[in-house]
């Protein structure tokens, strides 16, 4: 298998509150530094990527954001909307229906379509198939939280079952075979060495394995304090205290999971101060890149 | 627990726990009700996902994804735990109001229900609320103590039975209720969209194929003799959460950049009517004195932190209503392993309520 320093897809995962913003910018510049064109493609409705990468929010377009670098915030709904309306030819009738009672609650309910849009989306990226968008070789997708990432992962397969004919299975089809190609399309788990993210990442990975046949590229421990120098004196420091049960909590993971791990240290800088590009430099390592072009 | 004693705001009879992820909720939720049992009160707390700790320590582990209320160990019986899980919920209320088994079943079956019942967004959140409300009727004296799930959107759990009601009530369900079908399983041209509205059919038959509207147009035609029932018991789980029997405590990180969202949650709680009993600042990483020029790493990590973490104290404080009761609590070495701890936790809660 190749580096994942290659791949046309990086879906980036991880519990709430575990960094998964931050490390998803830090690939993104990791990777731009390598020499690839990559869109940071968030998907969450409060936009916070454009810190860590120094721009205006994106308010749903592509911005650039420093050399090889784009970003995007797109809702999936958003993504979906302008998916039919295109498909339709645009106009009044593509208004209507996207305007249409029957076809929001439809959009609303029916499950993985907005995944599929967006999967869709970052796939006609790397095709160059969006219109003014500028050549991109790799998305990195901020995913909503690891719960739906089996879900997103799983999303072409369900629509295209559930879907018989038309754009839309046509388009679950391709992204279906896209993603399910481990060469091009990956995914990277962001956790921290804390009890509840260890195990809801190792309950990931478990369900990635079972559901899509699939391994993660990348496990990504974040925010970890130093190894202390022993032996410590008494009293022992909290920090001392919170490195050991990081410690522990990294020998579950260890032990739970024989891929690739990247351990990020914990850095005194806030997003505005550079932390996704300090990230960055640790990552590169990390994603294989002595193979990128 | 000895709690208004040492001057911490009323606990209302229902106490709902929120706030984003990873704040550590559910440990709270699990201490404060661990304490109003140790006080001799009858407690019962609500959970959505707690560590394999926390589920130790509540004898919640082994519980094979079921709901039901089981008594803690060691707590003379005074408190009770349950491990909520909304698909359960959600099946309960099918099978409660649907007119007999055969029409519980169908609905049970259909393929749209089985999707949506664990995924359209909100239905987690208000699956909570819906179990409080059915333990709030069944309550008599005791105590109610419920964690929140872990939304990405904390809102949307404020949100949820409205927006269940508004759904109920949208003409998107009637439309979707109509026939849609004709026996030969193709579309009907609808009376009320005439022309245009046939097109729209039609291409919506071509965008996104018929089956999974047809699964959901049986799915809301299978629903329909629930509706009513529903739709007033969204409205009552509404009015509870807006009563005086309920309060809300949100907790939240103390981090300079996490301000902003935690002044936007009170906001949302108060524009709606809801009462916030108080805000808890937790895992407030101490403040420490500058490091010596060879100091470790580490330490010089836990000061920074332990600044940022003041600096967003003062912005928090420049920002809150003076009336709201708050505390604060700094970060543990370890979370809490047994029941002992679980009260201290509680104990030190209780001893940091103070107002602005």
């Amino acid at each position: 298998m190749t580096a994942p320093g290659h791949r046309e897809l990086l879906l980036v995962t991880g519990k709430g509150g575990v960094g998964k913003s931050t490390v998803a910018a830090a690939l993104t510049l990791a990777l731009a530094a390598g020499g690839r064109r990559c869109l940071l493609l968030e998907a969450d409705r409060r936009e916070s990527a454009h810190e860590h990468l120094g721009t205006a929010p994106s308010g749903g377009s592509i911005l650039p954001a420093g050399e090889r670098t784009w970003l995007q915030n797109l809702e999936p709904e958003t993504v979906l909307d302008r998916l039919v309306a295109r498909r339709l030819g645009g106009g009044l009738l593509a208004r209507k229906v996207v305007g249409s009672a029957l076809y929001r609650s439809f959009a609303a309910g029916a499950p993985g379509l907005g995944s599929l849009a967006l999967l869709g989306h970052a796939l006609e990226l790397v095709s160059g198939e969006v219109e003014g968008a500028p050549p991109v070789d790799c998305v990195v997708v901020d995913a909503p939280a690891s719960g739906h990432a089996v879900g997103m992962l799983s999303a072409a397969r369900l629509v295209r079952e559930a879907v018989g004919s038309g754009p839309v299975a046509e388009l679950a089809g391709r992204v279906e075979t896209w993603i399910g190609d481990a060469e091009r399309c990956g995914v990277v788990v962001i956790t921290l060495a804390e009890e509840m993210p260890v195990t809801e990442t190792l309950e990931l990975l478990a369900a990635l394995r079972a559901e899509t046949g699939r391994a993660a590229d990348l496990v990504v421990a974040n925010a970890l304090f130093p190894p202390a120098a022993e032996p410590v004196e008494e009293p022992v420091p909290l920090w001392v205290r919170r490195r050991r049960l990081q410690e522990e909590e990294l020998e579950r993971l260890a032990a739970g999971w024989a891929g690739p791990r990247a351990e990020l240290g914990l850095l005194p800088l806030r997003p505005a101060e550079g932390l996704a590009s300090a990230l960055a430099e640790r990552l590169a390592a990390a994603l294989g890149s002595e193979g990128l072009p | 627990m000895s709690a208004t004693r040492r001057g911490s705001p009323p606990l209302p009879e229902l106490l709902v726990v929120v706030g984003g992820g990873g704040v550590g909720k559910t440990t709270l939720a699990a201490a404060i009700a661990q304490a109003l049992a140790a006080g001799g009160e009858e407690a019962l707390v609500m959970t959505f996902d707690p560590s394999l700790r926390l589920k130790d320590v509540l004898g919640l582990t082994g519980s094979g994804g079921g709901d039901e209320e089981r008594v803690v160990p060691r707590t003379g019986g005074r408190l009770r735990a349950s491990l909520l899980d909304a698909r359960r919920v959600f099946d309960r209320i099918v099978d409660a109001y649907a007119p007999d088994a055969a029409a519980a079943a169908r609905i049970h079956a259909n393929p749209y229900y089985r999707h949506l019942a664990g995924r359209l967004s909100g239905i987690l959140e208000y699956m909570a609320v819906e179990r409080l409300y059915e333990a709030a009727a069944e309550s008599g004296r005791r105590r109610i103590v419920l964690d929140t799930p872990p939304a990405q959107q904390a809102l949307d759990f404020l949100d949820a039975p409205r927006r269940i009601v508004d759904f109920l009530d949208s003409g998107a369900l009637r439309l979707a209720r109509r026939e849609w079908f004709d026996a030969a399983g193709r579309l009907k041209a609808t009376r009320g969209l005439r022309g245009v509205g046939r097109r729209v059919e039609a291409y919506l038959d071509r965008v996104v194929g018929l089956d999974l509207l047809r699964d959901m147009v049986e799915f809301f035609h299978a629903f329909e003799p629930l509706l009513a029932g529903f739709r007033e018991r969204a409205l009552a789980v509404e009015a509870l959460l807006r009563s005086d029997r309920v309060g809300f405590l949100l907790v939240a990180p103390p981090g300079e950049h996490r301000v902003a969202a935690t002044m936007h949650f009170a906001r949302a709680l108060s524009e709606r009517d809801l009462t916030l009993s108080g805000l808890v600042i937790n895992r407030i990483h101490p403040r420490t004195p500058p490091p010596e020029a060879q100091a470790p790493e580490g330490e010089r990590l836990m000061h920074w932190l332990g600044e940022v973490d003041a600096a967003g104290l003062v912005a928090l404080e420049e920002r809150l209503p003076a009336d709201l009761r708050r505390a604060a609590l700094p970060l543990e070495a370890r979370p809490p392993t047994d029941l002992d701890s679980l009260e201290r936790l509680a104990e030190r809660l209780a001893r940091s309520w103070r107002r602005g």
